[in-house]
């Protein structure tokens, strides 16, 4: 009994069994209701925006993040290869929108120390900036939390190199209750590891003034491509010239196309040993 | 507490009382009772009757032993002789024999609880300074320890700040060592705990008292503690807005980068200054979070300037005439001519503070683009890296 009402033949003539698109076709898929149209979300969708966004300052990264900009309330892994070299560049104008508008925005643990003249090219006040200058990853951790869990900074940027899956999740859950965005950089081969922040970003420096930036994770359907953001940095745009356009034509030349007079090497080599012993 | 006219605005008598009871224990009161005299309630809370409204309050005050009101007190070995055990039967005596022999404050006080007569109490008038002690019910060996004594101190304070409206912005916590101690210990030991705005908010305070307690070392066991409000400002109360419209509920950024500060050391929560100088280092400095900002910040330079510092310029190698970073870098622009300094003399090691230094912009594949620059050394000249443009 159970083989023959299995088989091919029995079931397919059955107009309520056909396959969903042949059922479009018929006709038999209704269109939805407004209501329900608006409440679906599709898989190929961008995720909806849990809380405010800030704008990023980038179109290009704004069109691809979930709300169109960085989530307030909500923590954002920042990954880089290297500290200090690409994060500001990145969230100066968050940053600088948050201090103009008097709010309190913290950097926690920089490897470097910011610096309030170049800072103002990008737009920041540095009254409303807060350098929270700790060392160790405890007091990083702690840090970072007490200022989370205060829930009233404009934004809060944390250098985090060392740090477990279950430290971000302590500090994802407790950002929620935080009125800004809050960042938390880390390393590059972070990337392998799950992490619980809904938002996870890979940023990169390219030659020609642009960042490479990479979304590894956000709400919706996963981005592959990696985008190109124009950036420069620090006031630079006012000495900016055509050939400062475009550094990577200034590379140097190979040495072995050059010919080095043998008088000129043998002059060279001293002073290389002299300044490196430094 | 007369609170016949609060109960609307704390929403009934049942919530105010549940309220005060559970706020008076922790300010140390032992007993709460409530009736419809004032007399009468203390005369209930001397017998552990808390509820002045299960019965009428005749029926109640008769059973009462009769010394439960203090002007029956000078009397009750006569009125005692005379058979009297409860305030029903000193009630039960003549009235005018009673104000003839026992005196008219005797009359007057049981007509006042009998209610009778309305009641006139005297104003509590607040100390000008707040000054309160407290014996631990056991020895405690470690500091942090001390915080659970020292909360109800803080809860005293914060409810004299509170009827002053004022807020304190330093306050001592003062402890004496058990006798049970050694020589060199002494007899006692404090901590004066400082906060930037005047507050009366017992949270706030608590953590920085815990935060500023866990460094603290016991020299012995500790059994009193004396908490002192050094200085006391007005402090009004906030207008609440009529719409709700960006209220901070949480807690204010200063307060947060004051508890941090008192566990990481002030130097580690910095806020920066600029000031109009082309040295690199002496461009902008930063200073302690709490410590006031100029009211007018200084123009800065319009050049170029790294959003990253180095502590201390790094020194870099030279190869093939390039400064070597993570590979040799591309210069980009330059130089900027820095030559500054002539004026500004270092007394400890007596010399100027001369800077001469050509700023460039360089590039590196790996390391973004970086702010180097090249000075006279000894030994020719010499690249260090100085920032990030990052």
């Amino acid at each position: 009994m159970l083989p023959a009402a299995a088989g091919p033949g029995a079931v397919l003539p059955s107009p309520a069994l056909l396959p969903p698109s042949q059922n479009a076709l018929a006709g038999v898929h209704e269109p939805l209701s407004h209501a329900a149209e608006t409440a679906l979300w599709r898989g190929t969708e961008l995720g909806g925006p849990v809380s405010d966004v800030l704008t990023s300052g980038f179109a290009e990264l704004d069109a691809v993040l979930p709300g169109g900009g960085w989530p307030c309330g909500s923590s954002t892994e920042v990954l880089v290869r290297q500290f200090s070299v690409v994060e500001m560049r990145l969230l100066a104008h968050v940053i600088a929108a948050q201090t103009r508008r008097g709010r309190t925005v913290a950097l926690v643990g920089p490897s470097l120390a910011p610096h309030a003249p170049g800072l103002r090219h990008e737009g920041v006040d540095e009254r409303h900036l807060v350098w929270v200058d700790v060392d160790t990853p405890r007091d990083r951790l702690w840090a970072t939390e007490q200022l989370i869990k205060a829930g009233t900074f404009g934004a809060i940027v944390s250098w985090l190199s060392h740090v477990r899956a279950e430290q971000i999740r302590r500090l994802q859950v407790l950002s929620s209750r935080c009125k800004g965005p809050v960042f938390l950089c880390r390393p590059e081969v972070a990337a392998r590891d799950s992490s619980a922040a809904p938002l996870r970003v890979l940023a990169r420096v390219e030659t020609d003034w642009q960042l490479a930036v990479q979304v590894l994770k956000r709400k919706g359907a996963q981005l592959e491509e990696t985008l190109l953001l124009p950036s420069v940095p620090g006031g630079l745009l006012k000495i900016m010239t055509e050939r400062l356009r475009h550094p990577s034509r200034l590379q140097p030349v190979e040495p072995a196309n050059v010919v080095v007079r043998p008088a000129a090497a043998a002059h060279q080599r001293p002073q290389v040993a002299a300044t490196s012993q430094h | 507490m007369e609170v016949e006219a609060s109960v609307r605005l704390f929403g009934g008598k049942r919530r105010l009382r549940d309220r005060v009871v559970a706020e008076a224990t922790e300010l140390g009161i032992l007993k709460v009772s409530w009736a419809s005299t004032g007399l009468a309630a203390l005369a209930q809370a001397r017998s552990n009757i808390e509820n002045g409204f299960k019965k009428p309050m005749q029926e109640l005050l008769d059973a009462l032993p009769m010394d439960s009101i203090s002007a029956v007190r000078p009397h009750s070995t006569t009125l005692a002789q005379m058979g009297c055990r409860t305030l029903g039967d000193v009630r039960a005596l003549p009235r005018a024999g009673l104000a003839r022999r026992f005196g008219a404050a005797l009359r007057l006080a049981m007509d006042q609880a009998y209610g009778h007569i309305a009641e006139s109490f005297g104003w509590e008038v607040l100390p000008e300074d707040f000054k309160a002690k407290l014996e631990l019910g056991f020895r405690v060996e470690h500091a942090p320890a001390l915080l659970q004594g020292a909360r109800r101190l803080l809860v005293q304070m914060c409810g004299w700040l509170a009827a002053r409206h004022a807020g304190t912005t330093a306050f001592t916590l003062k402890w004496w060592h058990d006798s049970m101690r050694s020589k060199d210990a002494g007899d006692s030991g404090l901590l004066k705990v400082g906060t930037a705005d005047p507050s009366r908010d017992i949270e706030h305070l608590c953590r920085l008292l815990a935060e500023h307690l866990a460094k603290v070392e016991l020299l012995a066991p500790v059994g009193d503690l004396e908490l002192t409000a050094d200085e006391v400002h007005d402090q009004a109360g906030h207008n609440v807005s009529l719409f709700p419209d960006d209220v901070e509920d949480g807690l204010a950024p200063h307060l947060v980068l004051e508890c941090v500060a008192a566990r990481l050391g002030p130097g580690a929560v910095k806020r920066c200054v600029v000031n109009e100088d082309h040295r690199q280092e002496w461009m902008s400095h930063w200073q302690p979070a709490a410590a006031p900002l100029p009211r007018k910040p200084a123009p800065s330079t319009d050049l170029p300037q790294p959003t990253w510092v180095m502590k201390e310029p790094l020194k870099l190698a030279v190869r093939n005439n390039r400064p070597v970073y993570q590979g040799e870098l591309q210069l980009l622009a330059g130089p900027q001519c820095v030559e500054s300094g002539w004026w500004d003399r270092d007394e400890e090691v007596g010399d100027t503070r001369l800077q001469v230094r050509d700023y460039w912009l360089a590039q590196s594949k790996h390391a973004g683009v970086l702010w180097l620059f090249q000075t006279k050394m000894d030994d020719g000249n010499a690249w260090f890296l100085h920032g990030v443009f990052g």
